[in-house]
Parts: structure tokens; sequence; C-alpha cells
């Protein structure tokens, strides 16, 4: 087990064990406040390159949009989840989760991502409304 | 041979050239304060006389050049083009150099209907000349060749030939050689050595003799497996020598080694006994490889395993057989070129070929202490060509076969039909729900590219000629891989700069065969050679490009981003040397600069089947067509 895993999984054991319901996809997780200023956070989502690996709208190679990991659900979890990713030495190039130390993404910066992530909504059509995909799914069914 | 002077061979003596590009030159090295001479010296001596009457008409070709040898009559390159067009050799990929004027001057001047069978293909660069044989060999497993000068437009060609020899495709490269009269700076005494650690064979022969039957082993050495690019270097005194009455010897096709009768009849009997036969089928060496593939599967009935979204030369993804099967786990499982099922037949792999690596460099991991690229042979493990042995398995099964085997094999075989499809469609649904995440979002994400495109081409011959990892692959969920070229797979070295020359060489694979080609086509990776649109605007290719603009590098920013975190000095210089911003590059423009029709850039996706259908419209009429989209990093 890597020590970030290990790390998650603590933070998912805190989270489930106090205030929120653990939950599947679609459940719901109750979120705290939001202190940040998301206008701000717009720009600084893209300097510090979150969306190199959550996209532009928090799809990407690890969606944050609709996020229900728990990890999103507070301020204070999601600043703990930033500063303590892995710092050591990789030997082999990885494109995982990068450690944000506080002195190379301020309190204030990170928040204001926060805020901005907070807003993210994907609210894409079924499967059944988008012609493509149906022409896709009908085809198949022959 | 002896060397002429310039004035012999009809040309301005070398001392009179020399002296007045001197002369020419002088204004250059003036010293500061005559800053004002040069223009003035511009204005009353030109610089370039303007051309005699006498080099008018020849210029406009209404007189001949002045000669005082008569050129050959049945020069040697006429005979080494018919050599390729009697192996079928459809194009030559070429960027022109004086080593081989006079095997191009044969290409496009020799025989009943010339610059056919070869046709030469003007190549922006030695790089794109390669990856175009790449990626033609990729789609019709069989070679065409590059032509390149000696020594540089190798060197230029070297990567993609180290490509082209980690993706096992077959080409021929033949490279000029001019030793005596022309650049000493473009010679060497072993031309080929600076490529020999990453091609299987190569030859520079000293005769015309010499060079036809070497020409006729490199296309056979290319076609064997392993199957590699092989290169003859073709000195200039062969191509323009008389060849008098000298006679083309006849091709003979190499002979591939398979398994015995014996061995077929015990793999026979395993498919035949078995309750649950399963097939693994890798990539073959050609389309006839998959023929047999499909026939031996349908004999037996057995589920069947393919790489068809992966790669080309697979067996393909929507067989009825094709999918988990029905009855669980297999008691028997052959590999065709796939390593490690119970019985298992695979071509000789590249790394026989380590000896060839004379200067000890050990190229590409092939040396095999770093990362074994395969696992050692098991004991069932044949080293033989599956292609080449499944005739010989498909003799045994249809002599073991009786009428009640058969009735098994027709009941397991609906059996499997009706479980591949429902396992197919479970994960169509599941992979739907991914593709519809971020469907409406700007920029475009890529599965949406993907989905639009399918029903355009869904109806048509199509390929995919580059490779399309970074944009996601969602067409190996969404689209039927059916031919065998229907996908060519990735970077087989994981060397950029490859995307569009190997597409632009599946579209000429394509072009005369009713047939399109889709290049879902990288920002940093057409920023290597990206003169291969014009290649493919010039040629008339059938070739869409859609671009996965994401304005980077994106995957080395995402390196750059980790690293960043690790050592803690900040993230907000990530973008330096992995970004391609300030300024963006307008890939339409670019398209349109080289003369193929393009639009964008597109980050409304609502725009964007419009945009798509406009693209397979004009392919469709052999216009080939780039699409700029904004796309999510990933
Ligand atoms: C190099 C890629 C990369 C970059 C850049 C990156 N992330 Fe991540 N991020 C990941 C990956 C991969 C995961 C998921 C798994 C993990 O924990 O490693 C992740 C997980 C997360 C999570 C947890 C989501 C959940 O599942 O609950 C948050 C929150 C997050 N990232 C925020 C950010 C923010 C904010 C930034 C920019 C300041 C950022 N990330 C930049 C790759 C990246
Ligand atoms: C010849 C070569 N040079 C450099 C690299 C290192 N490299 C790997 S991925 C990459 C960036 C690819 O950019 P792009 O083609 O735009 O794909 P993206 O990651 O942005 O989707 C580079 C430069 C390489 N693989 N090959
Ligand atoms: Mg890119």
């Amino acid at each position: 087990m890597t020590i970030m895993m290990k790390f998650k999984n603590h933070i998912t054991a805190l989270v489930a064990g106090s205030v929120f319901i653990f939950c599947p996809a679609g459940a719901q997780v109750a979120f705290g406040p939001v202190t940040g200023d998301a206008e701000n956070g717009k720009q600084a989502y893209y300097d510090y390159g979150c969306y190199g690996c959550h996209g532009f709208n928090g799809i990407g190679r690890h969606n944050l949009a609709n996020d229900v990991s728990g990890i999103m659900s507070n301020e204070a979890l999601y600043l703990t989840f930033l500063r303590a990713r892995a710092d050591q030495n990789p030997l082999f190039p990885t494109q995982s989760m990068p450690n944000y130390a506080k002195e190379s993404l301020s309190d204030e910066d990170a928040l204001d991502i926060y805020a901005y992530i907070r807003s993210f909504k994907d609210d894409p059509p079924e499967v059944e409304d988008i012609p493509a995909l149906k022409a896709i799914l009908d085809a198949a069914k022959e | 041979m002896t060397k002429k002077t310039d004035q012999e061979n009809g040309g301005i003596s070398r001392r009179a050239f020399i002296g007045s590009s001197a002369a020419a030159g002088a204004a250059s090295i003036l010293p500061k304060g005559a800053a004002a001479a040069p223009q003035a010296t511009a204005s009353t001596v030109p610089v370039s006389l303007p051309p005699s009457p006498q080099q008018m008409a020849r210029e406009v070709g209404d007189a001949r050049p002045p000669t005082t040898f008569r050129a050959a009559v049945r020069p040697g390159s006429d005979l080494i083009v018919q050599v390729l067009r009697d192996l079928e050799i459809e194009y030559v990929a070429s960027n022109p150099g004086s080593s081989f004027e006079g095997l191009q001057e044969s290409i496009i001047n020799y025989g009943e209907i010339p610059n056919v069978m070869p046709e030469f293909i003007s190549a922006m660069h030695e790089e794109s000349a390669v990856d175009m044989a790449h990626g033609y060999a990729k789609s019709e497993g069989r070679p065409i060749c590059a032509l390149v000068q000696g020594t540089i437009g190798l060197q230029h060609a070297s990567m993609a030939i180290y490509q082209a020899y980690h993706g096992l495709a077959p080409m021929v490269i033949l490279v000029g050689r001019d030793d005596k009269h022309f650049l000493q700076a473009h010679t060497a005494d072993d031309v080929a050595g600076v490529v020999r650690s990453f091609t299987k064979w190569d030859a520079q022969p000293k005769t015309l003799k010499e060079a036809l039957d070497d020409i006729h082993e490199a296309y056979r050495q290319a076609i064997t497996p392993p199957c590699a690019p092989t290169v003859v270097v073709l000195d200039a005194e062969v191509q323009k020598e008389e060849a008098g009455d000298l006679e083309i010897p006849a091709y003979r096709p190499p002979v591939i080694p398979t398994i015995t009768t014996a061995q077929a009849d015990k793999i026979a009997s395993g498919l035949l006994s078995a309750k649950n036969p399963r097939i693994s089928v890798g990539r073959f060496r050609t389309p006839e490889g998959i023929r047999r593939a499909v026939e031996l599967a349908d004999l037996v009935g057995a589920s069947v395993e393919t790489k068809s979204p992966e790669g080309p030369m697979s067996f393909p993804q929507r067989h009825p057989l094709v999918g988990p099967g029905a009855d669980g786990d297999a008691d028997y499982e052959l590999g065709l070129e796939v390593p490690g099922a119970q019985v298992s037949l695979n071509g000789p792999h590249l790394r026989t070929l380590t000896e060839r690596d004379l200067t000890g460099i050990n190229f590409g991991g092939i040396r095999p202490p770093v990362r074994p690229r395969q696992s050692p042979p098991g004991e069932n493990d044949l080293m033989a060509d599956a292609e080449a042995s499944l005739p010989v398995i498909i003799s045994a099964v249809q002599r073991q076969t009786d009428a009640r085997t058969r009735k098994t094999i027709e009941q397991r075989t609906v059996r499997h039909g009706k479980v591949n499809h429902e396992a197919r469609m479970d994960a169509l649904r599941e992979a739907l729900e991914k593709k519809r995440e971020g469907w409406d979002a700007s920029p475009v994400s890529t599965a949406r590219i993907y989905a639009e495109l399918w029903p355009l081409i869904k109806d048509l011959d199509w390929c995919i000629g580059g490779p399309t990892r970074f944009s996601g692959m969602h067409h190996m969920d969404l689209w039927d891989h059916d031919r065998p070229y229907s996908y060519l797979g990735g970077h087989p070295a994981a060397a950029l700069g490859y995307g569009l020359g190997a597409a632009t060489g599946a579209a000429l694979a394509a072009r005369d065969r009713d047939r399109i080609v889709i290049n879902v086509q990288t920002d940093g990776d057409l920023n290597y050679t990206p003169g291969s649109l014009w290649t493919a605007a010039h040629h008339k290719l059938p070739m869409l490009t859609v671009m996965h603009n994401n304005r980077a590098w994106h995957m080395e920013l995402m390196y750059v981003q980790y690293m960043s975190g690790v050592r803690g000095r900040g993230h907000d210089r990530a973008h330096i040397g992995t970004t391609l911003r300030d300024p963006y590059i307008d890939y339409a423009k670019m398209a349109e600069g080289y003369g193929m029709k393009s639009e964008g850039p597109i980050s409304d996706p609502n725009l964007l089947a419009a945009a798509l259908a406009r693209g397979v419209e004009s392919v469709k009429n052999g216009e080939p067509y780039l699409i700029d989209v904004l796309t999510q990093p990933r």
C-alpha cells in the first residue's frame, strides 16, 4: 500500500466515522461552507495546473465535478489532502496527484480553487438523449 | 566511370561558379563603415544576370542539354524500377536528393505508364517518408519504399526507421550514394551503418546485377518474420550505367517456416476434443492471416480473444465468437502470435536480431536484462509463424472433424454468439455512461469527437491511421474494428512525430481502395513533421485529421507538475517548456498554408458534429481535411 492510499483510507474512515454518510455514486454528501472566491479560483485552478488532470470543468483523468468521495466535502479535509501528498523522490515519472505544499500554493489560493471546484456541475444528457450515443447503442442491439 | 569536368557535363565551370558567388558574397563581409555599399552595389551590378536566350531555351525545355557523352539507352535505374514494379511496390516516398536523380528520373519517366507502381510521393522530410511506409505497411501488411539521400537524408530518417523496427513494419529503404561527384559531406564508406542497429538487413551493392538481387533480398527479408525495415544503398554509377542486355532476375518469395503436420494434428485434436476451446489472436503479418484465423475459429467454434481495437492485422472485433464465450474457463487455449497459452505459435521475435547491433549501443531495450519484452518461451510455445502455420492446422482440423463433432460445434457457436452479444451490450452500456460525462463541456471532450464521428463513417470503409492513446482511445468501445486495418496502433517506440506521417501512409493505401483514413492528431506530435499535410493535399489523399488540440505536450506537463509537487518549489511554472501557448498555434491556418481544406478552432461542442460531417464529405471526395478542435487535456 502506498502512503497515499493509506492516507486516503484514513480520510475515508475519518469522514465515514463522523459527520458524513459515505456514499456510492448518486448518494448525498453533506458539504461544508465555502469561504474562498470562485472567480479568483478559476484563474488559480488554471495557473496551478489542476486543469491538467482534472479537466477544465472537473471532468478529466480524475473527475472532480459531482465529487462524492468526501475529500471535497469540507475545506479542512481538502487542504489536508493537498498538503499531504507523497513528496518522495519518484524515479519513475508519474501523473498522479502532486503534492501542493503551503509554500507553493497558499491557503488562500487553495481555498479559492476549492470554491471554484465546488461550482462544478456536470449534468450531461442521458445516453438516450444524445443522438450519437443512442445510435451506437441501437446499432449494437441488432 | 571517371569523373568528368563540369564543362564536359554541359554545366558552367566550377571555378567560374565559385568565382562569381565569391564576388556576390563579398558584399556581406564588407567592413561596417561601408554599410551602404552593398545596396549601391546591388543596384548597379546585378548579382544574378538575366538568362541568355540559350539558357532560356534550355529552361523552358526547348533545347536539349549539351552532351559530350550519350545518356544510357537502358539506364540501370530503369531496371531497378522494373524490379520494384514486379514486386508491386505501389509507392516510393521520398524527399529528392542528387544521389538518386538517376533513379528518380526512372521512376517518373520509365515504362509504358510511368510513375505508377511505383508512384513517386513527395515527402517533406525523410522521417515523414519512413512514417508513410510504416503506416502503409501496417495497413496493408506489405512494403513500399522510402528513398532517401545518403548520408544526410538517412540520418533524418533514422528515428522513424527505429520506430518502424519496433513496429515490425516491413519496408525497403533505398538510399542514394554519390561517392565521387558531388558533396563529400554526403557520402560514407558504409552508408547504412548509421541505422544498422535497428534495421534487419542491408546491402551496398557494387554492380547493377548485385543491386537488383539485393532489392529482392531486401524485400524478402522485410516480409519474413520478424518483419522489419531493410536497406539497400544504391551508388549513383549503378543507377546511371548502361545496363546493356542485363536480364532482370526472377523473384523467389521467401519460405516461411511453419509447424509440422504432426504438431498441427496435435493442435487440431486439442481444439476438437476440448469442451470449451479458446483462441487468442494477436497481430498477423498480412490480411491473409486474419482470413485464416477466422476460418479456423469458425471450423472449431472456439471463443476468441482479439487485439483488434489495439492494433492492426488482428481478428475482427464484432465476429460472434469474440468475447468471453458461453462456457466459462477454457479447457484448451491456442495462442496465435500471443504467448502463454496452452499452445502458442509465435513467429521469431526481434530479440533474435540483437546481433545486428554491431555498435554495442543496445538500442531500444531489446537488451533483455533491462526489461524483457516477452516472457520466455513456455513448454508449449512453438517458435513458428502463426499465419504460415494456419493452413496446416486448418487441414488437420478438416481431416479430424466428423459429423458428431460438427453438430457440437454448431451448437456451441450459437451459444457463444448469444453470450458474447450480451457481454458486448453490457460493456457498451457501461462505456456510454462514461462517454457522456462532460458531453457539453467546452473545450470539447475527447469522447465526443469519437462518438460523433462514428455515425458519419460507420457505413464507409475506414481506417484509423494514427495513434489514439492520448486522445482516449474511445474508438475501442464505440467503433467496430472489423478490418485488418481498422486501427493501426500506437507509437511502437513511443516516439513522437509519427501520427501524421503514419496516417498519410495509411491514406496512400486508402486512396485507390475507396477507403478513408481518420487521424485524431495531437498537437505536439503534429509539430515535428507537419509537412505531410502538404503531401496529403498534393497527392489528394483521403485523410480526415481532427486535432486533439490541448495546446500542450500534455503528458510531459503532468510529469513536471508532479515533480514540482515533490520538490515544493512552485507549480505555477510547470507550463514552461510543456505547453504550446504564447502564441497559440492556429492549425486550420497551418493546414490552409499547406493547401489543405480546414476549419476551426472549435471549442463549442455543439459545432463539432457539423464540422465533422463537412470533413468526412470532403475526404470522401478525395480532398483531405483538417478540423482544429480545442479539447480537454485528456
Ligand atoms: C498530475 C496530475 C494532477 C494534477 C496536476 C492535479 N491532480 Fe488532483 N488528482 C490527481 C489524481 C490522479 C487524483 C486521484 C487519485 C489520487 O488520490 O491520487 C487526484 C485527486 C484529487 C482530489 C481528490 C478527489 C476525490 O476523489 O475525492 C482532489 C480534491 C484534487 N485532486 C484536487 C486537485 C487540485 C486542487 C489540483 C490543483 C491545485 C490538482 N488536484 C492537480 C491528479 C492530479
Ligand atoms: C521524439 C520524442 N520526443 C519527445 C518525447 C517525449 N514525449 C512524450 S509525450 C510528449 C508530449 C506529447 O504531446 P502531444 O502529442 O500533444 O500529446 P498530449 O500529451 O498533449 O496529448 C513528449 C514530448 C517522445 N516520446 N518522443
Ligand atoms: Mg497535446
